[in-house]
C-alpha cells in the first residue's frame, strides 16, 4: 500500500526561480487496485514518483509504502517496489539475463531464487530466444521486455510505473498494459502515471488528476463523473485543469 | 554498509567495463603500444639522424683557394664539402645553394709559413642548422690543421707538447649501469606512469557517472536497493582497478621496452644496460596505490557532474593539465624531493618516485608520501561519496 501525507517537493532553478513540483499531494493506493495519476506535461508525475522511489526527498511531508517510511527507510522502500520508467534503461553491455541477475542480487535474493525467479520470467514473458544476447543488440519490444522483468524480479507487492508506455509502438504497449492487468490480478499495488486519457479510461480502478502539482480531483472514474457531471474523461481533465492552459 | 552489495556492483562494474573497447584500448592497448612505439620511434630516428648527418655533403663556396694551397688540396679531397664555383657567396648562402664560405686571407701560406697568425673567414647561416653544421665541421678541420702546425712549430722549437698540457683531465664513469638504466626510466616512468593511470581511469570513470546518466541507466541503479554508498563504492573500486591495470601494463611495457635490444639505445652510444631493482618497482606499485585511489576519486566526482559524456571529457582535459604540469617535474634536473614538497599531492609521488628508480630510498619520505597521498585520497573518496547524495547532482537539468 502506498500512502502520502502532505508530500511536497520544491525545486529552486536559477531560471525559473522556485518550482512546487508536488504540492501537498495526499494519496493512497491499496492492493488490488489500480491507481492511474493523470497530468499533462511537466504536472508533477515523475517528481511524485522519484520521491515514492526514494530517488528524490521531499522538502516537506512524508509518504509509506508498505508501512515503510521514505525518509527513514529508504533502502526498505526500494527493496518494495518495482519502479519502471522512460528514464530507467537498461545497460547496453549486459545480456538479458546478466541484467536480470544483477538487479535480482542487488535485492538481496539467493542464488538459487534468482535461478528459478529468471527462468519463470523468461519463460512468461517469452524471452527465451534472446536470454544471452546483449540489450544493445534488442529490439525496442525485447529491451521492454527485459525492463519489466528486472522491474519485477524480486517479486515487489508495489508497482510505481511512470508512463511506461511512453514511445513505444502498439504492441509493445499492449504488452505491457497486459502486464498491469496481470499486476492486479496478483493482488499488487500499481500506482501508473500517463498523460493519455484513453490508457487512464481503460485501465485505472481510482485516478487522480495531478496539475501543477497539486491533486485537482480523486476518485474513481465514475465519481469524477458525478462531481463534474462530464461524461468522457478528457473532458473531465479540461474542466479540472482549466480550459485556459493551453500549451 | 553491505559489502556483499559493494562487491555485486564492483563485479558489474568490471564486467561491463571490460566490453567496452574504448576502456580497453585506453587502459590496455594504449599503455602496452606506447612505450614501443615511443621508445623504438625515438632512438631510431636519432639514429637515422646522425647516420645522415654523417653522410652529407656540404656545399662550399672557397674564396682566395689558392693562398693556402695545402688546406685547399685537403679540402678538396675532403668527402663531406663539395666546392662549388660561385661567385655570389652570400646570394648563394641565403637561397641555400651553399651550406658556408671560406675567405683564405691573401698572405695565408706565407703568414703560416713565417711562424705568425693566418685568418680564415667563415661565413654561416648561424639560423640554418645545415649551415651551423657545416661550420662546425670546418672549425673542427682548422682545429686539426692548427694542431698540426703547432706541432711542427714546437718540433722545430725543441719544446715538449706536454708544456701546452699542463693538467691532464680523465673522466670515468663509475655509475652502475643500473643506475644508467634508471636514469633513463627515472626520467620518464614517473611521468609517463601518472599520465596512463590517469587516462586509463578516464573512459570508465565517465562511463560510470555521466555515461549512466546519458544512457538513463543511473536511475535504474538508483531505485534499486543498493545504498548510495555501496554505489559509489562499488564505482570507486572500479575505476581504481582500471587504473592501477593501466599503470601495471605501463610500468611492464616500459621497463621491458627499454630492456630490450631492439631499442638500440648501444648504436646511439649510450651503451646503457636497463635493468630496474626489483625492490623499486615494489614501492614504485605501493606509491601507485594512493596515488591512483586519488585521481580515481577526482575523476569519478568531476564526471558525475556532467550529464553527458562530452560535458565530462570538456571538465576532465583541464584536470589532465593540472596533472601532467606537476608530474613533469621528475624531468627538471635539479628538482628535489624536500619535507614541503612531500605534502603536495602529484608533484610528491613523481619526485620520490625518480629518487627510487635511481636506486635511492629516502624511507621518511616514502612513508611520509605514501600518508599525505593516502590522506588526500581519503579526502576525495569522501567528497565523491557526498557528491553522490546530492540530487542536484544526479538529476541536473
Ligand atoms: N531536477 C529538477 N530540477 C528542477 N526542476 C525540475 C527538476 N525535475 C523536474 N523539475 C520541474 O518540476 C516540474 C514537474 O516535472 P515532472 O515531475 O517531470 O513532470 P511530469 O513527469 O508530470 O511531466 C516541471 O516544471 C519540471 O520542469
Ligand atoms: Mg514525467
Amino acid at each position: 500500500m502506498i500512502k502520502t501525507i502532505n508530500l511536497s517537493k520544491t525545486f529552486q532553478d536559477k531560471k525559473r526561480g522556485e518550482i512546487r513540483a508536488v504540492d501537498n499531494v495526499n494519496l493512497e493506493c491499496q492492493p488490488g487496485k489500480i491507481f492511474g495519476l493523470l497530468g499533462l506535461n511537466g504536472a508533477g508525475k515523475t517528481t511524485l514518483m522519484r520521491l515514492l522511489s526514494t530517488v528524490l526527498k521531499p522538502t516537506s511531508g512524508t509518504a509509506k509504502i508498505n508501512g515503510f517510511d521514505i525518509i527513514s527507510d529508504p533502502q526498505k522502500v526500494r527493496a518494495n517496489i518495482g519502479f519502471l520508467s522512460s528514464d530507467t534503461a537498461l545497460y547496453p553491455r549486459l545480456t538479458a539475463q546478466e541484467t536480470v541477475t544483477y538487479f535480482a542480487r542487488l535485492n538481496g535474493l539467493d542464488e538459487d531464487l534468482i535461478q528459478q525467479r529468471t527462468d519463470e520470467l523468461f519463460r512468461i514473458f517469452n524471452m527465451e530466444s534472446f536470454r544471452d544476447r546483449r540489450v544493445d543488440k534488442l529490439s525496442s519490444g525485447m529491451k521492454q521486455k527485459v525492463s519489466l522483468a528486472r522491474t519485477i524480479i524480486h517479486n515487489p507487492k508495489i508497482l510505481i510505473l511512470d508512463e511506461p508506455t511512453l514511445g513505444l509502438d502498439v504492441i509493445t504497449s499492449r504488452n505491457i498494459i497486459q502486464f498491469i492487468r496481470k499486476a492486479k490480478e496478483e493482488d499488487k499495488c500499481v500506482l501508473f502515471s500517463t498523460h493519455i486519457m484513453y490508457e487512464a479510461e481503460k485501465l485505472c480502478d481510482e485516478i487522480a488528476v495531478i496539475h501543477q502539482g497539486k491533486i485537482l480531483a480523486v476518485g474513481t472514474l465514475e465519481k469524477l463523473r458525478d462531481t463534474v457531471r462530464l461524461k468522457n474523461l478528457d473532458e473531465i481533465f479540461v474542466k479540472l485543469v482549466g480550459e485556459e492552459h493551453e500549451f | 554498509m553491505n559489502s556483499k552489495k559493494v562487491k555485486i556492483i564492483y563485479f558489474k562494474e568490471m564486467k561491463d567495463m571490460l566490453r567496452d573497447r574504448r576502456t580497453l584500448i585506453s587502459m590496455i592497448l594504449v599503455p602496452i603500444l606506447l612505450f614501443p612505439i615511443l621508445i623504438f620511434g625515438m632512438s631510431s630516428l636519432m639514429i637515422k639522424m646522425t647516420k645522415q648527418a654523417a653522410k652529407r655533403v656540404n656545399p662550399i663556396v672557397v674564396i682566395g683557394g689558392d693562398n693556402a694551397p695545402a688546406l685547399f688540396s685537403q679540402l678538396k679531397v675532403d668527402k663531406s664539402f663539395e666546392i662549388v664555383p660561385e661567385s655570389d657567396y652570400q646570394t648563394a648562402l641565403k637561397d641555400k645553394k651553399i651550406t658556408a664560405a671560406l675567405e683564405f686571407s691573401t698572405d695565408f701560406e706565407k703568414k703560416i709559413d713565417a711562424g705568425d697568425s693566418a685568418q680564415i673567414k667563415i661565413y654561416y647561416d648561424a639560423a640554418e642548422i645545415r649551415s651551423e653544421m657545416a661550420s662546425g665541421k670546418l672549425d673542427n678541420l682548422f682545429k686539426a690543421f692548427q694542431d698540426s702546425v703547432v706541432t711542427e712549430r714546437l718540433k722545430v722549437k725543441k719544446v715538449d707538447r706536454s708544456l701546452l698540457h699542463p693538467v691532464k683531465v680523465q673522466k670515468e664513469n663509475l655509475a652502475p649501469k643500473e643506475k644508467m638504466g634508471g636514469f633513463f626510466l627515472a626520467m620518464f616512468l614517473p611521468y609517463m606512469i601518472m599520465i596512463m593511470a590517469l587516462t586509463g581511469a578516464m573512459y570508465p570513470a565517465i562511463d560510470l557517472t555521466a555515461g549512466e546518466k546519458e544512457r538513463g541507466t543511473m536511475e535504474t541503479l538508483l531505485v534499486s536497493p543498493a545504498s548510495r554508498g555501496e554505489i559509489t563504492s562499488g564505482k570507486f573500486l572500479a575505476v581504481f582497478t582500471a587504473s592501477l591495470i593501466t599503470s601495471i601494463v605501463s610500468t611492464g611495457s616500459m621497463v621491458i621496452t627499454a630492456g630490450s635490444s631492439f631499442t638500440r639505445f648501444e648504436e646511439m652510444g649510450k651503451g646503457a644496460v636497463f635493468s630496474v631493482n626489483p625492490l623499486s618497482i615494489l614501492i614504485l606499485f605501493l606509491l601507485m596505490i594512493p596515488y591512483c585511489c586519488l585521481a580515481s576519486s577526482i575523476l569519478l566526482s568531476l564526471s558525475l557532474f556532467a550529464k553527458s559524456y562530452k560535458e565530462a571529457q570538456s571538465y576532465l582535459s583541464p584536470l589532465l593539465i593540472v596533472i601532467i604540469l606537476p608530474a613533469m617535474v621528475s624531468f627538471l634536473p635539479g628538482f628535489e624531493l624536500s619535507a614541503r614538497l612531500a605534502f603536495i599531492p602529484v608533484i610528491n609521488t613523481s619526485l620520490v618516485l625518480k629518487e627510487v628508480l635511481l636506486g635511492t630510498y629516502h624511507w621518511g619520505f616514502i612513508g611520509l608520501i605514501f600518508l599525505s597521498t593516502t590522506i588526500y585520497a581519503l579526502i576525495a573518496i569522501f567528497i565523491t561519496r557526498r557528491l553522490f547524495e546530492r540530487e542536484q547532482v544526479l538529476f541536473r537539468t
